[in-house]
């Protein structure tokens, strides 16, 4: 991908500086992002460090209390020793690795364990902190925030896998039947997201559809609880975001070169090969596109995480609107929000430079 | 239309939008209600008797209403705050005084729910509806005796309980359990609810105000703390309904439980305070509180509506609870306290 991304912005000639007009043309947009990005977003930090008020929701103060809040509670040991213990199987990965296949040259074989380790050690770290959330982070909040990160992970996840097949089927469909295909991608969206969330409530529930086809076709003999489960949660989550997942990836597919796929099966390539190493590659720009649309929405959701969720697995977009709801304490709720905008603004930050230092060194 | 009047309207429209102040004084009434609390046939009934057009907003607890009401940016007519909330707004002179000469029918009000502790002279508040909040167990799958709150969280039910979303009910309730007042709010009696909230929340499956008797219809949930009204209804449908598993019981905690009196209030700068008073005299009507009590089955307070009510409904132990059980009122809490209730249970709940 930043192959192709680096590719394309060379394609493009030298960069001009933008003129008046374009200025011009921008001042719509630069407006809406100040009355609704940046102004929200000054009032939010101004929040995050009053004091909660009694008439009014905020007493302005400066108080550092909020973030103090924010990570109550929260030890490094558990961590330390989580990424230790994931260390440790990750040098036995690379030890199998290194003496796998003896005849390699060397530089093959670095860049093999460098592949694997950092498969195994982003693997065996996920894995040993998904199991042991609660031993490792003891603050309550940075506990919801990762578990936050982990459904919205999954949820991304899930919404590859279902995505992906389907977009890339619609998008190699007959010109005829796509735009079929696409507005039965879209016909959900003419409800209201709360209506379809109350449908899966009357698909899930006990005396439900799904418990009762399940009973008539004697699959089961007792109705079993699924609606107010963390799956219930990650089922509402995969339904509402899939298409944000299929539309992206489908515009990728949609422009994939054919002849490119043809050029790699006359070139000997099987299927598998063929896919990962050409149409991939070639999609990836709308799976990226897919991730940053269905990740970033899922961890601030609540709505779903309340209604499906039974709010007994709270998400941090649960907590935040909690604040400024029930518990009416605005400042902490726009502490944890400031939060969560700082992590997205260094992972943003982190990826972007490595992106820039893969496309500097092709 | 003729060009007069089209004119005309034109110009109101366009004031309406430059100053809505003005221009809505006259017609309207926005009211800002508990979910499930005002039948919209009332509304309607009231809408149509006074020409009023009526807006209607919902909450689901008393702390979400006054985070609302602090925020200030939408302005209501009506509220309608329980005991322990008018008392708050009452002492920080966030309530309108209602004008009682416009309400005649105040008098159909059985008088055990006028002049009550938190508005002694009735100047700010005119009651509602009364209820508590209790334990409803289906008794077609859990055959346990269940007498007060210790027995409903037990581990055998864990995941088979529904309880209300309402931190200050929560601690409450746990308060009662230990034997403790329930508007004790210490930071050592917290300490102690939070020992026995720490064992109850994680056999919670759902936390519902709004409507918790749907999950437990649906065999979602088999037990629950909820408010009494759901209880009434759960009871009703229950009956009516041919599905099996469906026998419900509703039983008052022994330990003590939360009675809540919930009225109708005017805050202070509500711009249509006239419909307001027109409202509740309108609910007050005996015939309209049946209404509205047939369709939110809590405890009635309308005197001459009750006389109207048929032996088998009085005979609902939801609404009326038979017997002289343990009843108490929530009363105000300072805004710390409120805080620690609303810290302890978010960090809780979010184990």
């Amino acid at each position: 991908m930043q192959a192709a991304l680096a590719t394309s912005t060379s394609s493009r000639g030298p960069r001009r500086q933008p003129t008046w007009m374009g200025w011009l043309l921008m001042v719509p947009m630069l407006l809406w992002l100040l009355a609704f990005v940046v102004v929200p977003t000054a009032i939010l930090a101004v929040y995050s460090f009053g004091k909660r008020g009694r008439a009014t929701p905020v007493e302005f103060a400066f108080t550092w209390d909020n973030y103090f809040r924010v990570f109550d509670g929260t030890e490094l040991l558990p961590l330390l020793r989580c990424v230790l213990h994931a260390a440790g199987i990750t040098l036995v990965a690379i030890l199998i690795d290194w003496f796998r296949a003896p005849s390699r040259l060397r530089h093959e074989r670095v860049a093999s364990a460098r592949r694997v380790g950092i498969a195994v050690f982003i693997a065996a770290l996920l894995w040993i902190v998904w199991s042991n959330l609660s031993e490792v982070f003891t603050g309550t909040y940075v506990r919801i925030f990762v578990r936050s990160i982990f459904y919205a992970g999954f949820t991304t996840l899930m919404c590859v896998i279902v995505g992906y097949p389907v977009a890339y089927f619609i998008g190699r469909a007959r010109e005829s039947h796509r735009n079929l295909l696409l507005m039965l991608v879209m016909i959900p969206f003419w409800t209201s997201f709360l209506i379809r969330t109350y449908a899966w409530i009357t698909i899930l529930n006990e005396s439900g559809l799904l418990n009762g086809f399940l009973l008539y076709a004697s699959v089961i003999s007792e109705p079993f609880s699924m609606l107010y489960t963390p799956g219930a949660v990650v089922i509402g989550l995969v339904y509402s975001y899939l298409p944000f997942m299929i539309l992206p990836i489908y515009g990728s597919v949609e422009k994939l070169d054919n002849s490119l796929v043809e050029a790699a099966f006359d070139l000997g390539a099987g299927p598998v090969r063929a896919f990962q190493t050409v149409i991939l590659p070639l999609t990836q720009p709308g799976v990226i596109a897919g991730v940053l649309l269905v990740f970033i929405p899922s961890i601030g959701m609540f709505a779903i995480t309340d209604l499906m969720g039974g709010k007994t697995v709270p998400m941090i977009g649960n907590v935040i609107q909690n604040q400024f709801g029930p518990a009416r304490d605005w400042p902490f709720g726009a502490a944890l929000g400031m939060t969560l905008l700082l992590i997205f603004a260094i992972a943003f930050w982190f990826s972007t430079r490595k992106q820039d230092g893969h496309s500097v060194m092709g | 239309m003729n060009r007069r009047k089209f004119l005309t309207t034109t110009a109101a429209a366009t004031a309406a939008l430059a100053l809505p102040a003005h221009a809505q004084a006259r017609s309207t009434l926005n009211i800002f209600c508990w979910s499930e609390y005002i039948p919209q046939s009332v509304i309607d009934g009231f809408s149509k008797a006074n020409r009023v057009r009526v807006n209607v907003e919902n909450y689901a607890s008393n702390e979400e209403m006054l985070a609302k009401l602090a925020a200030g940016t939408a302005r209501y007519d009506l509220i309608q705050p329980s005991e322990y909330v008018v008392e708050e707004l009452v002492k920080d002179g966030r309530l309108e005084e209602i004008d009682m000469a416009n309400i005649p029918n105040l008098k159909n009000l059985d008088p055990k729910y006028t002049k009550l502790s938190y508005d002694p002279e009735n100047k700010y508040s005119v009651t509602w509806m009364a209820g508590n909040v209790g334990i409803i167990v289906n008794r077609s799958k859990i055959k346990d005796e269940i007498k007060g709150y210790s027995g409903v969280f037990q581990d055998k039910f864990k995941k088979r309980i529904v309880v209300l979303d309402d931190s200050r009910e929560l601690v409450a309730w746990a308060l009662a359990s230990l034997g403790l007042d329930i508007n004790d709010i210490t930071p050592e009696n917290l300490e102690k609810a939070k020992g026995v909230l720490e064992k109850w929340l994680p056999l919670v499956k759902l936390f519902d105000s709004d409507s918790p008797k749907t999950a437990l219809l649906n065999g979602d949930v088999d037990l629950g703390l909820v408010w009494n009204g759901e209880a009434a209804k759960v009871l009703e449908e229950s009956k009516a309904s041919k599905r099996r598993n469906m026998e419900f019981e509703y039983i008052l905690p022994a330990e003590g439980a939360h009675m809540f009196i919930d009225s109708l209030a005017i805050p202070k700068g509500a711009r249509n305070k006239a419909n307001a008073e027109k409202f509740i005299n309108y609910v007050l009507e005996p015939k309209v509180s049946v209404a509205i009590w047939e369709e939110f089955p809590y405890t009635l307070v309308n005197a001459e509506g009750k006389k109207l009510l048929k032996p088998e409904q009085l005979a609902n132990p939801a609404s009326f609870p038979p017997g002289d059980p343990k009843l108490d009122l929530f009363k105000m809490i300072s805004p710390d306290r409120a805080a620690a209730i609303d810290k302890l249970v978010t960090d809780l709940k979010n184990v």
